[in-house]
């Protein structure tokens, strides 16, 4: 990390626990895994060049269709499911779809804060989860 | 979390795979989310049952814990699947039949009860405080807002999972503490002229908290319906306090916020004017209720026939026996009926330029998965719109 310099550390919530660095997708809302993320190439639906296959996938939270664990479990099988997963907000079927696929899944503590930072960098940056503990390095 | 001696037995193989596999699922989802113990379910309804939407991986899925022993333990439900069962349509695309039998086969064979609907309370109410685990957003959001049934929104493996062991873990919306509607939200009169489904759309986007929902004394439950799908569809809502309806005792209130839902909102929430020739009119997102399909019968006879673009109309597979002559009489007057299944988990066989439908779910899902443009209207205006007079 000599090249990059910590911008934020914060709190984190593991959901289902698990390994999680690397460089960060970052969806500014919500989102519904059936009918917005396309399960064939691990990107989002309507907006291009969204794709999060082996990269940290950071959004609000799930919303829409309970059809969502099988999407998940979909983007496993088809190897381009995200790294793990960070959330303001976690629902069930999210959880649900994390345990099938087996992607660790956190819930970040003061996660507009957090945004607001990787946005400022326009996500020029490298994310890793030590223990409770989320480490921001901003790429120099 | 605790277990009894029954769901440790369960957890460790003594009752086979399929169920320590689904007894798996649900500890690890309840421990995620701080359960201390499960809760014995009445009813689990299974969403994500069509080969259209979960393809094959979820086909092996359910194939695989099929072929491996499980069976239902608990009265069991099922979502649409991508094909008219009936056979009646010639707009739902039946070319992925040999797939959806599969998933079918492997249904039946866990004695899952095939009614292929998204209004699985048509066939068995839940009751106030009981624990159901059922998936499908919009029956969730139903179950509980008008029936003060509990249940989560149950993610499609979730709810089979408590099928397979009759337990789910006792967190979310099975503990009366989390039932607490926090944002009041008045609807006016002069809204309800809207399409209704436009204001589950706003309210789905805009409002997070359980809302406490004022001014529907007057709407028909089919038109609540509807709202509290969009609701479910363009949010992650499972619960509604609706005054006046929601049964007392399964939720509290305890408010933070007011807000009034007004006209200039929500026109972002009823789509543009449309263009092109080739208009499909779509009604039955969720599935009609038997008083929506009467309905759409009766303006379908004042109007004529459908002379202009399509109506396609979806309804439980048991309606077309239930409601035969009205079935024939449709289809004899130009209208596609489809049952057991909905353009949100199927494809069509044909390509339209624009959908007119009552539904908010419709309009948030066929936009995305079929690319088509969507417009909002009430169900007169598309019969109307479609008849061309």
């Amino acid at each position: 990390m000599s090249e990059n310099s910590l911008a934020y550390r914060g709190n984190i919530k593991p959901i289902v626990p698990g390994p999680c660095s690397g460089e960060v997708v970052l969806v500014d809302g919500y989102i519904s895994f059936f009918g917005e993320v396309d399960p064939e190439r691990g990107c989002l639906i309507d907006l291009e060049n969204v794709c999060f296959r082996d990269k940290i996938l950071v959004f609000k939270g799930t919303r829409g269709s309970t059809i969502a664990p099988y999407v998940i479990y979909a983007l496993r099988k088809n190897n381009v499911a995200p790294r793990c997963i960070l959330v303001a907000d976690v629902e069930p079927m999210l959880i649900a779809g994390c345990v099938l696929a087996e992607i660790p899944l956190f819930t970040v503590e003061r996660y507009e804060e957090f945004v607001e930072l990787v946005k400022s960098t326009h996500s020029n940056v490298y994310l890793e989860v030590c223990g409770g503990a989320l480490l921001l390095y901003k790429r120099e | 979390m605790h277990l009894t001696l029954e769901q440790e037995k369960m957890l460790r193989g003594d009752y086979g795979w399929a169920i320590a596999k689904a007894m798996g699922i649900i500890v690890r989802v309840g421990e995620a989310l701080g359960a201390e113990e499960l809760v014995r379910v009445r009813h689990a309804h299974v969403s994500g049952i069509s080969y259209s939407t979960i393809g094959k991986y979820g086909l092996e899925f359910l194939r695989e814990l099929a072929l491996r022993g499980g069976k239902a333990r608990v009265f069991t439900t099922v979502n649409p699947g991508c094909i008219d069962y009936s056979g009646l349509s010639k707009i739902i695309d039946n070319s992925l039949v040999e797939y959806q039998k599969l998933i079918d086969e492997s249904l039946e064979k866990m004695k899952f009860k095939l009614v292929y609907t998204c209004i699985p309370y048509f066939y068995r109410p839940p009751l106030p405080g009981e624990h159901i685990a059922w998936g499908e957003s919009s029956a969730v959001i139903f179950a509980n807002s008008i029936y003060g049934g509990f249940t989560n929104r149950e993610g499609g493996p979730v709810a089979l999972a408590a099928s397979l062991t009759g337990y789910t873990y006792k967190a979310g919306l099975h503990l009366l503490e989390n039932r607490v509607g926090r944002v009041e939200v008045r609807v006016s009169a002069s809204l309800l002229k809207v399409p209704i489904s436009a204001i589950g759309l706003w309210i789905g986007e805009n409002i997070k908290a359980i809302p406490c929902i004022r001014g529907m004394h007057s709407v028909l439950l089919d038109e609540v319906k509807n709202m509290l799908a969009s609701m479910a569809a363009s949010g992650n809502h499972a619960l509604a306090v609706i005054y006046g309806v929601t049964p007392r005792g399964t939720f509290r209130v305890d408010l933070e916020e007011r807000v009034e839902v007004e006209n200039s909102i929500l026109e972002n929430y009823t789509g543009g004017e449309y263009s092109g020739s080739s208009i499909l009119g779509y009604v039955g997102c969720p599935h009609s209720s038997p008083r929506e399909l009467v309905e759409i019968w009766r303006l379908v006879r004042k109007y004529g026939r459908i002379r202009r673009g399509k109506l396609l109309v979806t309804i439980p597979v048991e309606f077309t026996e239930l409601y035969r002559n009205i079935v024939l009489e449709l289809k004899a007057r130009g209208v596609d009926v489809a049952t057991g299944t909905c353009p949100v988990v199927s494809r069509f066989k044909e390509k339209f330029d624009y959908v007119l439908t009552n539904s908010g779910k419709a309009f948030f899902y066929i936009e995305r998965i079929h690319r088509i443009k969507v417009k909002l209207a009430g169900v007169e205006e598309i019969v109307r719109e479609l008849s061309g007079l």
